[in-house]
């Protein structure tokens, strides 16, 4: 399955319009629909008290001031306060609830997009650039976060007063009510025509700030290789390159944004002539009170002037919605490693923990690695895959653990096809030491208990009597702080050796009865290499061992050695024959 | 830390400092956002002049319609070119900055590097600058036409009508003084957001980068925990901010309309004496609109302002580190002869290495052996100049480190370090990494690192892209690379930290005698787990937590040092058949 997101994103529909990207989003994240009803009760309240005050006050001058009346103004400004201290409390209650439901939409996308990553197999992380992942993953939720949580809300509360102000207008005057909404018209066919524009500027925008970081990711992280090899240009070329590409389509992206919010001033200025002009044409005529024509221009404002926050807001709105569509790309894709039902009858007798039926393998780019490996792995025993470095060992040890589906064949774990085992059920059978560890920033303690169920809830004194039972403690003790020993994902301070450890423990501790050590202790000393060996032996005798290793004296208790080579896999017999083949076997790549 | 850095409190930098290279289009985007805003306090003039004019029964439609249109279209023109001046500027504040902190980061020690955490530096070059450019773009033009609307509508007021224009005037303080209250406590809010977004990001970069090892341990539903802790955190923040909000907006939309009804409640009253015209009643209420806006502006402003000023401090700091001094000028050509003598390091301030000298001469094979973390990198990473030791001294034929002139120094090192570092380029490039391999050297490198056979099976051969992360390569594929690159420097000194370990034994054998033969009189220095291949060495070191334990020919050590024969009993069983060859 092709996982590229910017291969996808070059296939995407480009026109797939703003409604569509919106009912995409708020398909993802809306829940809870009672808070909301009683935040749009509450902003009903405050927008039509904010919106009857001009219409009193334009009562007021015609009825009271032009008559010279002060009792009536006094009453009528009474009225007024008392509407103003209620849309006090009613503003409050608005914000808060509609402020609620933006977080809790933002809670819920970042959510979704979290789950859905963590649901995606490994391909799509290796098709994709991790610091470019990170950086979309990152900025781009921050982009709507800012949307929901700075704009959201007045968003629609100023839609909300506009349409008030647009009911207000009309029911006093529709013919002057109507021409005096006209310029509106022309904002929305120009917003429309316009928006794509601005939409696809700020798409390209944000690529570019994409690759800047990965750029910068890049050069930072193998800064000693920049320094030992002298090649600071290189990170200042790239990133020359980058900076640039970043600030050309910034500023398209930003002259872009910026057009909006003056063609939306001029046409309310055009709106509020319109009133003032026909407002007086009408009055002449009898048909029009100044008192009325003052509550419009009030009411004018409240319909323009949110209609030319909207337009910033747009902007904005567009740059969250262009962040969401790149996001939307993850959204939309599938694992293609779905748990599937055993259809076949393949004999349940499970001598074998692990079969290798007719399986081949191809990576997604076309490099064939395995061509139709057959064989039997049986319970109990130790073994060994050697072979030439890029010969196919680590693919046939990440099939085995279902990191990838083979491309054709069926490999079975005790008897069953492996795709039908759940991933709670396959894992918990099979530990798999990779050939990278990885740690995750927190205390040793952390990263051997990553994963572990069973042990989640260990105290420390039970955590220390299992470490010594199956003789890991030795191990934890090479660490300054034991247990609580801090480490870091970027793992400076720490040497590829120490980690291996830690791989090496957390796994043991899970007890598989499947353990795969893919080169697992190439960077640990031969001296402590013998103590995880000790380890090992220890582990019950029901369990099977995987052990991938080019260094000899790491296999030599292997109870059966496979030669590994040019995408075949074959039985080696003795560890001599074994030797034989890796010393003098056809390397091919 | 800015304080502590720089040592002085007055030398932190103001924001403002920044924009004097950009005094010229500064200027002018303040001109055009005082203009366009300008303009816009004459329409309300407009209103209570049609409708004065039309009670006083001289009202002339053409005036009217021709002064509107006239201030609209002013009004468009200088904020559209005001946007667009903005635009520029802003980009190119943010520009120059990137590539002075680029410039100023390229420069800099691999220790500086690692010190100021690769991370922070990203954070520096992005988010940072990102506020920077947020206040440029946004601050200044709003700040200069806020204040001018609110001095300017404030004297229109009180032309008009001084009495009643102070009673308006009088929400400015309220609502500038409510604003500050509050902004004061979202201020610490937004710090800790950032806090909270940070350790968010944090949670999703690690399981980008653990994906492997989540799905073979199936430790999603723990990340999601891990992930779930962050994103309520979050929550709980942003929800605090807004409910400050929530008491801030009603507040400000109450006072301003205590503002329209004061001028209903005492303005009326005016018009009903006459000592106010309509017009000027409308007027006023037109001014009261356009008055809040700019105080709110203000408000969110100092806010803008304040993060763009710690964003400023923090890329000052970098910026203001000092460049590392290249004092060396010798470029003469290196024997391979190192002296080191008493070296200690501390890493974080513990002690990596203790007292360690050794002596090597040039075209010799050293091996450095070791458990686990002993400090073998460490030392490679001081004889390239990677790291500085806290005392003793490292010699090449004599001469301090410290003498060479770092260009020439490095071309003649190559070193192959323990991670695969592979770069989203061509192989071509990542082999000839440094600027100074010809293409001869190039070949070279590729046949000695046994790299022909694949680069030949390869589509695009040499120009194949490698991915970032170098997953479609193995792990000896990828060693081998790493290995070319630093040939292809046609080195004096070779520094192999762990090469052997993901590369079989077969291929290192053949690789390590192409070596001897392709490089005559290289000296070669090797980090290793392995005592087979070196046996023949002509001198190994044997380290252990940061010391040096023994020194000597292998035939030496396993009659003289215990440690070492326990390394090598570990290692015997299998050395029967590695010895075939």
């Amino acid at each position: 399955m092709n996982y590229n997101l910017n291969s996808l994103l070059e296939n995407a529909d480009r026109r797939q319009s703003t409604f569509a990207s919106i009912k995409n989003l708020f398909i993802h994240v809306v829940e809870e629909k009672s808070i909301l009803i009683k935040a749009f009760i509450a902003m009903f309240i405050s927008a039509g008290l904010s919106l009857l005050s001009p219409i009193i006050i334009g009562h007021v001058i015609d009825k009271y001031i032009q008559t010279k009346v002060y009792g009536g103004v006094l009453i009528f400004s009474g009225i007024l306060l008392t509407m103003y201290i209620t849309n006090l409390g009613a503003g409050y209650v608005q914000t808060k609830l509609m402020g609620t439901v933006g977080q809790n939409m933002l809670f819920n996308l970042r959510s979704v997009v979290f789950n859905k990553l963590q649901s995606l197999p490994l391909d799509f992380f290796n098709q994709n650039k991790a610091g470019d992942l990170i950086s979309r993953i990152n900025n781009d939720t921050d982009k709507i976060n800012q949307f929901f949580s700075q704009s959201l809300m007045q968003f629609v509360r100023f839609i909300l007063v506009m349409i008030g102000a647009a009911v207000f207008l009309l029911s006093i005057n529709l013919p002057l009510g109507a021409a005096a909404l006209s310029p509106a018209i022309l904002i929305w066919l120009f917003t429309k025509v316009i928006s794509p524009w601005i939409k696809r500027k700020n798409a390209v925008s944000l690529q570019s700030i994409g690759s800047l970081s990965s750029a910068v990711q890049e050069s930072l992280t193998n800064f000693k290789v920049i320094v030992a090899f002298n090649r600071r240009d290189y990170f200042r070329d790239k990133f020359k390159e980058a900076n640039m590409n970043t600030y050309s389509t910034a500023i398209a992206a930003g002259v872009a944004n910026n057009f909006l919010m003056p063609v939306y001033s001029f046409f309310s200025n055009i709106g509020q002539m319109i009133v003032l002009t026909f407002g007086i044409y009408l009055i002449a005529r009898g048909d029009f009170s100044i008192g009325l024509l003052i509550s419009f221009l009030a009411y004018i404002t409240s319909f323009y002037n949110p209609l030319r926050q909207l337009a910033a807001l747009w902007a904005n709105f567009q740059v969250a919605l262009a962040g969401w569509d790149r996001i939307a790309l993850i959204m939309n894709l599938e694992n293609d490693m779905p748990v599937v039902d055993d259809a076949s009858l393949h004999n349940a007798d499970s001598t074998y923990i692990v079969s290798f039926k007719n399986v081949s393998f191809a990576y997604p780019d076309g490099a064939d690695v395995l061509h139709n490996i057959n064989f039997n792995l049986q319970r109990g025993k130790t073994y060994a895959f050697v072979g030439p470095t890029g010969g196919g060992k680590t693919t046939t040890a990440s099939l085995i653990a279902r990191l990838y589906d083979p491309t054709k064949g069926i490999i079975l774990l005790d008897g069953k096809d492996i795709r039908s085992y759940s991933p709670e059920e396959r894992t918990s059978k099979i530990g798999f030491i990779l050939q990278e560890p990885f740690l995750f920033t927190g205390s040793v303690r952390d990263n051997i208990l990553y994963g572990n169920n069973n042990y989640k809830d260990f105290m420390n004194g039970k955590l220390h009597e299992e470490l010594v039972n199956s003789g890991l403690q030795s191990l934890i003790e090479r660490f300054e702080s034991g247990l609580d020993t801090k480490v870091q994902t970027t793992g400076e301070g720490i040497s590829l050796g120490q980690k291996q450890l830690i791989a090496f423990v957390r796994t043991i501790l899970r007890k598989p009865d499947l353990l795969i050590l893919d080169e697992a202790t190439a960077n640990i000393d031969t001296v402590t290499e013998r103590l995880l060996e000790d380890i090992l032996q220890k582990l019950p005798p029901t369990s099977t061992k995987v052990i991938i290793a080019h260094r000899l004296n790491t296999i030599e208790n292997a109870d059966e050695i496979y030669f590994v080579n040019a995408g075949e896999v074959t039985p080696a017999g003795s560890l001599n024959d074994a030797v034989n083949m890796l010393l003098h076997g056809k390397r091919i790549s | 830390m800015a304080i502590k850095n720089t040592g002085n409190v007055k030398s932190k930098p103001k924001i403002t400092s920044l924009l004097k290279p950009y005094t010229g289009m500064i200027l002018l985007l303040v001109f055009f956002a005082l203009l366009g805003n300008g303009m816009n306090l004459f329409i309300p003039k407009i209103i209570s002049y049609g409708i004065d004019s039309f009670t006083g029964g001289n009202y002339v439609f053409k005036t009217v319609a021709f002064e509107f249109t006239g201030a609209a279209i002013i009004i468009f023109i200088f904020t559209y070119l005001q946007s667009i001046v903005q635009t520029y500027t802003s980009e190119k504040v943010a520009r120059d900055l990137r590539k002075k902190l680029a410039d100023k980061i390229s420069r800099q020690s691999y220790s500086f590097i690692i010190d100021s955490n690769p991370s922070k530096l990203l954070t520096n070059l992005t988010s940072d600058i990102d506020s920077v450019k947020m206040f440029v773009s946004q601050a200044v033009s709003s700040i200069a036409s806020s204040l001018f609307i609110i001095v300017g509508t404030s004297i229109l007021l009180l032309m008009i009508d001084w009495k009643l224009a102070l009673t308006v005037i009088a929400i400015i303080p309220i609502i500038g003084v409510t604003f500050f209250a509050v902004l004061k406590k979202v201020r610490v809010l937004f710090k800790k957001s950032r806090e909270v977004i940070d350790w968010l990001n944090k949670v999703i970069s690690e399981s980008i980068l653990g994906a492997a090892i989540i799905r073979v341990v199936n430790s999603q539903q723990s990340e999601y925990k891990k992930f779930l802790e962050a994103n309520s955190e979050a929550r709980g923040i942003g929800i605090s901010i807004l409910t400050l909000f929530a008491t801030l907006i009603p507040i400000i939309t109450f006072v301003s309309n205590l503002a329209t009804l004061s001028i209903l409640a005492l303005g009326g009253p005016f018009v009903i004496t006459g000592s106010m015209t309509l017009g000027n009643f409308a007027a006023f209420n037109s001014y009261v609109s356009i008055l809040i806006f700019p105080i709110i502006v203000i408000g969110f402003m100092s806010n803008v302002i304040a993060m763009a000023t710690a964003s400023y401090q923090r890329i000052d700091l970098v910026l203001k580190a000092p460049d590392p001094v290249e004092a060396g000028t010798n470029v003469e050509q290196l024997q391979g002869n190192i002296e080191l003598d008493n070296i200690s390091v501390l890493y974080n301030e513990k002690p990596a290495l203790k007292n360690v000298s050794i002596s090597i001469s040039g075209g010799t094979r050293t091996a450095i052996i070791g458990p686990t973390a002993a400090g073998k990198s460490q030392l490679l990473y001081l004889l390239t100049g990677l790291i500085k030791p806290n005392s003793g001294s490292i010699k090449f034929d004599g001469r301090d480190i410290q003498d060479y002139k770092k260009d020439s120094f490095h071309s003649q090192i190559g070193f192959v370090f323990q991670d695969s570092i592979i770069f989203n380029l061509t192989l071509r490039e990542n082999i000839a990494f440094s600027s100074r391999v010809t293409d001869e050297s190039l070949a070279k490198a590729i046949e000695t690192a046994e790299l022909k056979d694949f680069v030949d099976s390869l589509p695009q051969r040499l120009d194949t892209i490698v991915s970032e992360r170098g997953t479609s390569l193995s792990g000896g594929q990828k060693q081998r690379i790493m290995l070319a690159r630093a040939l292809a420097l046609n080195p004096k000194i070779l520094l192999l930290d762990e090469f052997t370990a993901r590369v079989d034994y077969k291929t290192e054998q053949i690789i390590l005698s192409n070596i001897l033969n392709n490089y005559p009189g290289i000296t070669l220095i090797s980090v290793t787990q392995n005592i087979a291949p070196v046996e023949s060495y002509e001198q190994i070191v044997l380290i252990m937590e940061g010391e040096v334990i023994a020194t000597g020919k292998h035939n030496e050590l396993i009659e003289s040092c215990p440690e070492y024969i326990q390394i090598y009993n570990s290692q015997r069983s299998t050395s029967r058949y590695e010895l075939q060859s």
